[in-house]
């Protein structure tokens, strides 16, 4: 009886001391911070950009390799949109997959749900994103030469689009790397019409037909997110390509293709290479001759 | 040598050996590390060069470096075959084939190893099919090819007179006998064939020296033509050839003294030889010394902010201790010992003749990888892994597999023909017997 008692007891550490250490790995998980944005490019399908962080010796360092479910509207299956895995960085992207095209465009607002479930070193997330639907109208007037930008934002109601005014809005010009500003002031308010122009007296380098792309951009708005808006028009300085790279190139020299050699290097090292050759194939050749007097004997 | 007047006594005792138990087991030893080195390499291929410790800065590691090391070896050939053939060095008789095959093996070699340094070996043939000229890589592609020619050669016509002698004493039907057949049955020893044969050795003694100059020089030039600490000198070529001399009559003592133990050669690979070759060292090494201090004091003493990482790496720093041992092994050590008689007996040359082998290899790794860590720009915000090099199990299984592989090709070449030629030494007793009548 005592013996049976005594298995008991060790039965009941031994449960205990298994749910301490399952306790124990719970506690251990990092709280991880998850950030959702919304990103649209000329009022098609938006991109949701996600970020995720964790606080370490009190400063937020990114978190790579973590996995996210991303869901429009609904954390459901009919609102699952996508699974993406964070970079380097701490970030990836998605764009909102077709299929929700047509409840994208009949609904005013809408909402983004990142979620992270059953990771070994986080507890389990989740961060919504609500967005109220905008868009930003674009248009580049040249009149006399005077270039003008006209920007207008509009939000998405019960009635149709509603302009909507004293909204902050940037008008650029886009470049490789990032926007240049593409009149002296940086930021625009949009007035009781929703609009916002400015004069573009830039003179800037665009492509060889003068090409450059203006835009009007809404930031990170906390309603709307980031919306930009763009148009490619003649207003940069045509670019004369520099092709002394290419001219370089085109001549004899060091650093040129192989039909390119200098004259020098062709001649000189295939006048060795010919002639160690053709010493080489002469000694060949006196194998064989000393082959042929060898047959020659037997033959004798 | 008195005793030898004896020609079927000299051919029975140059004729190849069948391996006792000692020789089974180091070539049972050099193909188990053969098998391991293409085990490494497998993984190479199959994984990719990230199986290597070479990043973007060391991106040169230990294959290049042994590269080097083969290149130079094999220019051994040209100094003892050629060099001593034209100054009519009589002594060199039972050296000429060491020489000759340890040329041949290293240079086969240093042609695998550098196929084992590209990410894409697939890609080999492009080096002919798209080489540029402008390229010291395709310098080196060309000269190593005419090298190995030449060396093969080199090593054939002499070999002719023996092959006779090798058929009449192998098992007749044998599979060897069809092969010594096959390349040189129609060798008869006739005037005409022994004419034609001497002016092609001529021919080859005047015209491997430049081209083993060549494939030297030019492999110092993929260094120097790069604008890189350490590497950027004028005085390379000459560096590297010196350098390269001293290795290779290194190498060929350390094999006389192993040929002359393993098939009891005492008669033929005398204490003479050890001690002309003992002398012969000691001058490459002063040479090399002196292209050394060249090489390091000179900039040292302007000690160029650029230059100054490289330098102080070598003098002081991470390489600081290998850097002084190969210094003192290779050079120092061996002139003091080779100095005195005493140290120019078989045993004390056989050491010494490692100790430069030894120290060279090292010497290459010293040329090379400390340049790779040294960039002129600094090495700014890149993985802790790109800032040092150390070869992985890979790198060294395949290089160990390399070195194996050469020794391997020597110890079946003494399997198949006579180390030491065997018409030319009867030739030689026969005419000191005659000048002593």
């Amino acid at each position: 009886m005592k013996h049976k008692y005594s298995i008991g007891r060790i039965a009941t550490v031994l449960c205990l001391m298994a749910f301490l250490a399952q306790a124990q790995d719970k506690a251990k998980k990092g709280t991880i911070t998850i950030g959702l944005a919304y990103h649209q490019l000329n009022n098609d399908l938006p991109v949701i950009k996600v970020s995720a962080k964790t606080r370490k010796n009190k400063k937020f360092q990114p978190v790579e390799r973590v996995v996210i479910n991303l869901f429009f509207n609904d954390e459901t299956s009919q609102g699952f949109m996508g699974r993406v895995e964070t970079n380097s960085n701490g970030a990836a992207s998605l764009s909102l997959p077709v299929r929700f095209k047509a409840q994208f465009d009949s609904l005013f607002s809408f909402k983004f749900i990142g979620t992270l479930i059953q990771n070994d070193s986080f507890e389990d997330q989740s961060t919504e994103l609500e967005i109220s639907k905008a868009k930003v109208e674009l248009n580049l007037e040249d009149i006399d030469s005077v270039r003008m930008i006209h920007a207008k934002v509009l939000a998405f109601q019960d009635t149709g689009w509603v302009a909507q005014p004293e909204t902050e809005i940037k008008l650029v010009v886009r470049r490789l790397m990032s926007d240049l500003a593409a009149t002296e002031e940086e930021t625009f308010t949009t007035d009781k019409n929703g609009e916002a122009s400015a004069e573009f007296s830039l003179s800037i380098p665009g492509d060889v037909q003068g090409n450059v792309t203006i835009g009007a951009k809404i930031d990170d708005h906390e309603t709307y997110g980031s919306l930009v808006s763009t148009k490619t028009t003649k207003w940069g300085v045509p670019l004369d390509p520099d092709n002394s790279f290419a001219k370089t190139f085109a001549k004899r020299s060091l650093w040129a293709t192989r039909d390119k050699t200098p004259l020098w290097l062709l001649i000189f090292p295939n006048l060795i290479i010919v002639t160690v050759w053709g010493i080489i194939f002469y000694l060949i050749f006196q194998i064989s001759r000393i082959k042929k007097l060898g047959r020659t004997n037997d033959t004798v | 040598m008195s005793q030898l007047t004896n020609s079927s006594k000299i051919t029975t005792d140059l004729l190849p050996q069948k391996f006792g138990t000692g020789g089974r087991i180091w070539t049972g030893i050099l193909v188990v590390l053969c098998l391991v080195g293409l085990y490494g390499y497998y993984r190479q291929v199959t994984v990719g060069l990230v199986v290597t410790n070479m990043r973007d800065y060391a991106s040169w590691g230990i294959y290049i470096s042994n590269f080097v090391f083969f290149v130079a070896i094999s220019l051994v050939g040209s100094l003892i075959t050629a060099i001593f053939r034209l100054a009519s060095v009589e002594w060199r008789t039972p050296l000429t084939r060491i020489a000759e095959i340890i040329a041949v093996s290293a240079i086969l070699f240093a042609s695998i190893i550098i196929i084992v340094d590209m990410g894409r070996p697939e890609r080999f043939t492009h080096l002919f099919l798209y080489g540029r000229l402008q390229s010291p890589i395709m310098w080196d592609v060309i000269v190593i090819t005419t090298y190995l020619t030449i060396s093969v050669l080199f090593l054939y016509f002499p070999l002719l007179p023996d092959l006779p002698i090798l058929i009449k004493n192998s098992k007749d039907g044998s599979v060897r006998q069809k092969f010594y057949k096959f390349i040189g049955s129609f060798w008869k020893g006739t005037a005409a064939q022994f004419r034609i044969s001497e002016n092609a050795l001529r021919i080859i003694s005047v015209m491997i020296i430049p081209v083993a100059l060549a494939i030297h020089t030019v492999t110092s030039w993929l260094f120097a033509t790069t604008y890189r600490p350490g590497w950027d000198s004028t005085n390379f070529g000459a560096y590297f050839v010196s350098g390269a001399f001293l290795v290779g009559a290194g190498g060929v003592v350390v094999a006389m003294y192993v040929f002359r133990k393993a098939y009891k050669f005492e008669a033929y690979i005398t204490e003479k030889h050890f001690d002309n070759m003992s002398k012969i060292v000691v001058l490459l090494a002063l040479v090399y010394l002196y292209f050394n201090i060249n090489e390091y004091l000179v900039p040292a003493f302007k000690m160029k902010k650029a230059e100054e990482h490289h330098l102080r790496s070598l003098f002081v720093g991470d390489f600081a201790r290998l850097f002084w041992t190969a210094i003192v092994m290779s050079m120092i050590v061996p002139i003091v010992v080779l100095l005195f008689p005493k140290g120019r007996k078989p045993f004390p040359a056989f050491v010494m003749g490692l100790f430069v082998v030894v120290g060279a290899w090292f010497k290459r790794y010293l040329i090379v990888t400390p340049t790779m860590l040294s960039p002129f720009l600094p090495m700014y915000d890149v993985p802790d892994s790109y800032k040092q090099y150390f070869p992985s199990w890979e790198e060294w299984a395949i290089t160990t597999g390399s070195l194996a592989g050469t020794l391997l090709i020597i110890t079946i070449f003494t399997r198949l023909f006579p180390i030491i030629p065997i018409h030319e030494t009867i030739e030689e007793m026969e005419h000191i017997k005659h000048e002593k009548v």
